[in-house]
């Protein structure tokens, strides 16, 4: 359990009175909050009318909080199809007229053709009011001196880090264009108390901090925000993180169709919680598709965001694999929490040697030898009918003479975690590729 | 835990939200008034967001 000594439990919530609802009331707002999101998406958008009017519902169909089941269900699939129809670029699922759009984004492509996201300035200010929550449970607060080291490009990434933590009247350092070394000097200089990033480059931005000899913890950080990939939220990259840094590391997850929905506080990593006052998380289970209400059980979330109104985002099957977790946090919040973030991926879990693997485990791992560099990668690829798995490391030069001992208890280990024998291929230090967004580590060569 | 007037609040920001309205009415074509009262329109709802939608749950 962790508590920020300059915590006080009366000064923790961005807004106490919905942050401590209680979950009667907090599931009464949710119905309310969800009847209103589908009548504004069936009146105004013509994708969903016809979503909902092919699925014989209309506004007013949904009375009870068990009818929101009944509601299709959206997927990037679809997102990606709409945007091929007219009109030009967001297709007939915009719910406001094009004049009132002020921003676009889109995904990184991670998954496939990226999506083009339309907001209006209201739905701007909704992302920020939603980091908001997340910057004031993790300890931001308008003393702190926060540095985006961030490209401000086509993707969300931290451009709502960095509106949520005006808002709450942080003093904000856009580092946009600077290399990596600037951006560490830069920090430096301003004596920054704070940065968000992702997990691989606030990992990489140590390293290379250590290589224009300056040691990390000098910086003055005091808590790092990470978002893009699962990082934060596996425990010995959270650890090799504020070792480096020596600075508490917060998680968070948000997509660009969805918005900023759960947040880690200061209490309690275990788990984050999930905003349940702007949105409703649903978990489905992956081969049954009941609703798994119980903690501790694997499936996939479907997500609404309640005050979205361009480009409305109602029940979408993300493909995030999460559980609800079966403890309490000690904020006090009534908000739901999910244990470990988000573990994998529908569509990453992937079964090799007929084994369920999810590449969250393999980092668990990995992360966990401290005699090995941040930077992995794994190729699964097929040699006539057999899967074939390849780990490519690096080992810190200091422990190059311990090799073999190394190799011997990783293996040991990934066997005993994922229940796979692995090939290993050693690297030299540094060699790896290095990334600023989101990592592209595991790469299934595999024909499917 | 302090005591809010919740009530109270969402009372004002919806006098907020009606003040605004006019004025943008009134603002006529003036594009200054239009697109600023778009803001404040913005920073309304999520006003109404944080209070107006929970006044009657607490």
């Amino acid at each position: 359990m962790e508590v920020s000594p300059h915590m006080k439990k009366d000064n923790i919530y961005w807004n106490p009175v919905m942050e401590t609802l209680p979950r009667e009331k907090l599931r009464e707002l949710q119905l309310r909050k969800f009847k209103k999101i589908f009548e504004w998406a069936y009146n105004n958008s013509p994708f969903y009318k016809k979503l909902y009017k092919d699925a014989g519902l209309e506004p007013g169909d949904i009375k009870r909080y068990e009818d929101i089941v009944r509601v299709p269900k959206i997927d990037k699939g679809m997102l990606r199809d709409v945007q091929t129809r007219p009109p030009f670029p967001y297709g007939d699922m915009l719910a406001v007229p094009l004049s009132e759009v002020t921003e676009f984004r889109q995904t990184s492509g991670t998954t496939g053709t990226p999506v083009y996201q339309a907001d209006t300035w209201q739905d701007w200010d909704w992302w920020a009011e939603c980091w908001a929550y997340i910057l004031y449970a993790q300890g931001y607060r308008d003393t702190d001196r926060l540095f985006i080291p961030f490209g401000y490009n086509i993707f969300v990434a931290f451009w709502a880090c960095h509106y949520g933590a005006e808002k709450l009247g942080c003093e904000v350092v856009p580092g946009g264009v600077l290399d990596t070394e600037a951006r560490i000097m830069k920090m430096k200089e301003l004596r920054c108390t704070a940065f968000g990033a992702t997990p691989t480059y606030v990992l990489g931005m140590a390293d290379t901090a250590r290589k224009i000899g300056i040691d990390p913890k000098t910086i003055g950080i005091q808590k790092i925000t990470c978002a893009g990939e699962p990082g934060a939220s596996i425990p010995t990259t959270k650890k090799r993180i504020e070792d480096a840094w020596g600075a508490k590391v917060y998680d968070h997850i948000g997509a660009t169709e969805i918005g900023a929905w759960s947040y880690m506080c200061t209490f309690d990593s275990r788990g984050l919680h999930v905003n349940e006052g702007c949105f409703l998380v649903e978990i489905e289970d992956i081969d049954t598709g009941e609703i798994i209400d119980k903690p501790g059980k694997n499936g996939k979330m479907i997500i609404t965001a309640f005050d979205r109104k361009a480009k409305p985002c109602i029940r979408f099957d993300s493909k995030d694999v999460i559980r609800w977790a079966d403890y309490d946090c000690e904020c006090g919040r009534t908000f739901r929490m999910i244990d470990g973030g988000v573990v994998g991926r529908a569509d990453d879990i992937t079964k090799v040697k007929g084994v369920l693997l999810a590449p969250t485990a393999i980092e668990e791992v990995v992360r966990s030898f401290a005699e090995l560099s941040d930077e992995y990668e794994v190729v699964v690829s097929k040699k006539g009918d057999i899967d074939d798995i390849l780990l490519k490391i690096e080992i810190k030069p200091e422990f190059e003479a311990q090799k073999e001992g190394i190799l011997g208890r990783l293996k040991d280990e990934l066997r005993v975690k994922t229940n796979l024998g692995y090939k290993m291929e050693v690297h030299p230090y540094g060699s790896l590729p290095r990334y600023e967004v989101k990592a592209k580590r595991f790469k299934d060569l595999r024909e499917h | 835990m302090g005591n809010y007037n919740i009530k109270e609040m969402a009372k004002k920001i919806k006098e907020i939200r009606k003040t605004a309205e006019e004025l943008q009415k009134l603002g006529g074509d003036i594009e200054a008034v239009k697109k600023n009262v778009v803001r404040l329109l913005s920073s309304t709802a999520m006003l109404e967001l944080n209070i107006c939608d929970i006044s009657d749950l607490v």
